[in-house]
């Protein structure tokens, strides 16, 4: 091989080992708790990730179809986890599974949530300010919700959220039509920390410190048992467990009709979140003809 | 001057020394820092996500700055102070870390050049 031809595959190799180092490999070992067929992901309790995250529990996208189908709820695994160079994406490869004795003893299947079209429960929630209000009040609009809470210290799950609904918020401010026919909630699974006067804090930092955005997106909480309801309406799992809260990744969009309209876990673009809340928004709305002209002559 | 008044006279004296070596934190870990680092912080502050709504700042040369990048003075109390409380979009770690944990944290922070 010339030089001429060794400069071309130089060139492409210098490109591929860039391209490589835009993926982060971590190992993972940990107990699945859950697996869904219907979104490819297990619920896995795992120790500690360090450079990724502490011990906890959620769910990961599993890309090594054949470990999928052979995995159970109960099963010890390792796994390699998978991180795009971004972290907008994770999944698991080469599944292993080391232990398969606590099949028995751990539940199986999946959450049970609404189905779509069905109405969502009209609790009451308290919002940054104090103030009460219930997801039936936004009737008319279509209503993007998820579930955070403040002290989430993984960056791939409330802090994405965060700052993706704040990227949503931005855009569509944009565009008052469609502004003002939708609306943000985000619910804190962890009323006992977060207070009003936290959320309020917290919602700030995601709003460029301008509290004029909370009337078109609302930081809330409400009671445990409440909470519960809405998490078990949505498939939502959290539990606390050495003072941290392990939880599963919900978003829900909710029609103009207070129904289901769609649910993502943790797969999804912003793209895709503000195009389907666009959609729902002005599902119903006839576009206004231009007038007639009146003929003349 | 009775032995009373000296010591009295030295107290304070005692007492601004015995806080400052408090305020270093002896017989903090630094590697123990550094591992609780690499699980806690690491995430954001190491190699930021690109989507975050705020870039995590890099901490290298944390404390030989005069200001933190908040712009608070660049001491234990205000790094510890941030940790414990969060700042803007970074989560509190009140109840996820312990006393002895953030003495080894910022312990492993000052080593950062």
């Amino acid at each position: 091989m010339n030089l001429r031809q060794l400069i071309p595959v130089v060139f492409l190799g210098i490109l591929l080992s860039g391209c490589q180092s835009k993926t982060k490999h971590y190992d993972l070992r940990g107990q699945v708790l859950d697996k869904d067929p219907a979104t490819n992901q297990i619920t896995v309790k795992h120790g500690d990730i360090p450079g990724f995250m502490p011990a906890m529990t959620m769910s990961y996208l599993v890309k090594d179809q054949n470990g999928f189908q052979q995995v159970q709820p109960g099963d010890v695994i390792t796994a390699d986890v998978i991180i795009a160079g971004n972290r907008n994406e994770y999944w698991l490869e080469n599944l292993h599974i080391t232990d398969e004795s606590g099949r028995t003893t751990t539940k199986a299947g999946t959450v049970r949530r609404l189905d779509i079209g069905d109405h969502v429960p009209d609790l009451t929630l308290v919002n940054q300010d104090g103030k009460f209000f219930r997801l039936g009040d936004f009737k008319g609009k279509a209503v993007l919700v998820t579930f955070v809470y403040t002290r989430c210290p993984v960056p791939t799950f409330c802090p994405r959220l965060s700052s993706r609904f704040a990227k949503i918020q931005e855009d569509f401010a944009k565009t008052p039509a469609d502004f003002a026919r939708t609306h943000l909630v985000t619910i804190s699974f962890d009323p006992k920390y977060d207070t009003p006067p936290v959320l309020r804090k917290y919602g700030l930092a995601y709003l460029d410190n301008d509290p004029a955005g909370f009337s078109h997106w609302d930081f809330a909480s409400t009671n445990p048992d409440d909470l519960r309801k809405i998490a078990y309406a949505f498939g939502l799992e959290y539990f606390e467990e050495d003072n941290q809260i392990s939880h599963s990744m919900v978003i829900v969009l909710i029609s103009p009709e207070g129904t289901v309209a769609k649910y993502w876990s943790t797969e999804w673009t912003t793209a895709e979140l503000e195009n389907a809340l666009r959609q729902e928004a002005n599902a119903g709305i006839v576009p206004q003809q231009p007038p007639m002209r009146r003929k003349t002559g | 001057m009775s032995r009373i008044r000296q010591y009295a006279f030295h107290f304070p004296v005692v007492s601004a020394f015995a806080l400052l070596l408090s305020a270093r934190s002896p017989g903090a870990s630094v590697q123990r820092g550094q591992e609780l680092f690499d699980l806690h912080c690491a995430s954001c502050h190491v190699d930021p996500p690109t989507y975050l709504k705020k870039q995590p700042p890099k901490l290298e040369g944390l404390f030989k700055a005069k200001y933190l990048p908040s712009g608070a003075p660049a001491n234990d109390k205000q790094v510890r102070k941030t940790i414990i409380e969060g700042l803007r979009t970074m989560p509190a770690f009140d109840q996820r870390l312990n006393d002895r944990d953030i003495n080894d944290v910022v312990a492993y922070l000052r080593t950062l050049r």
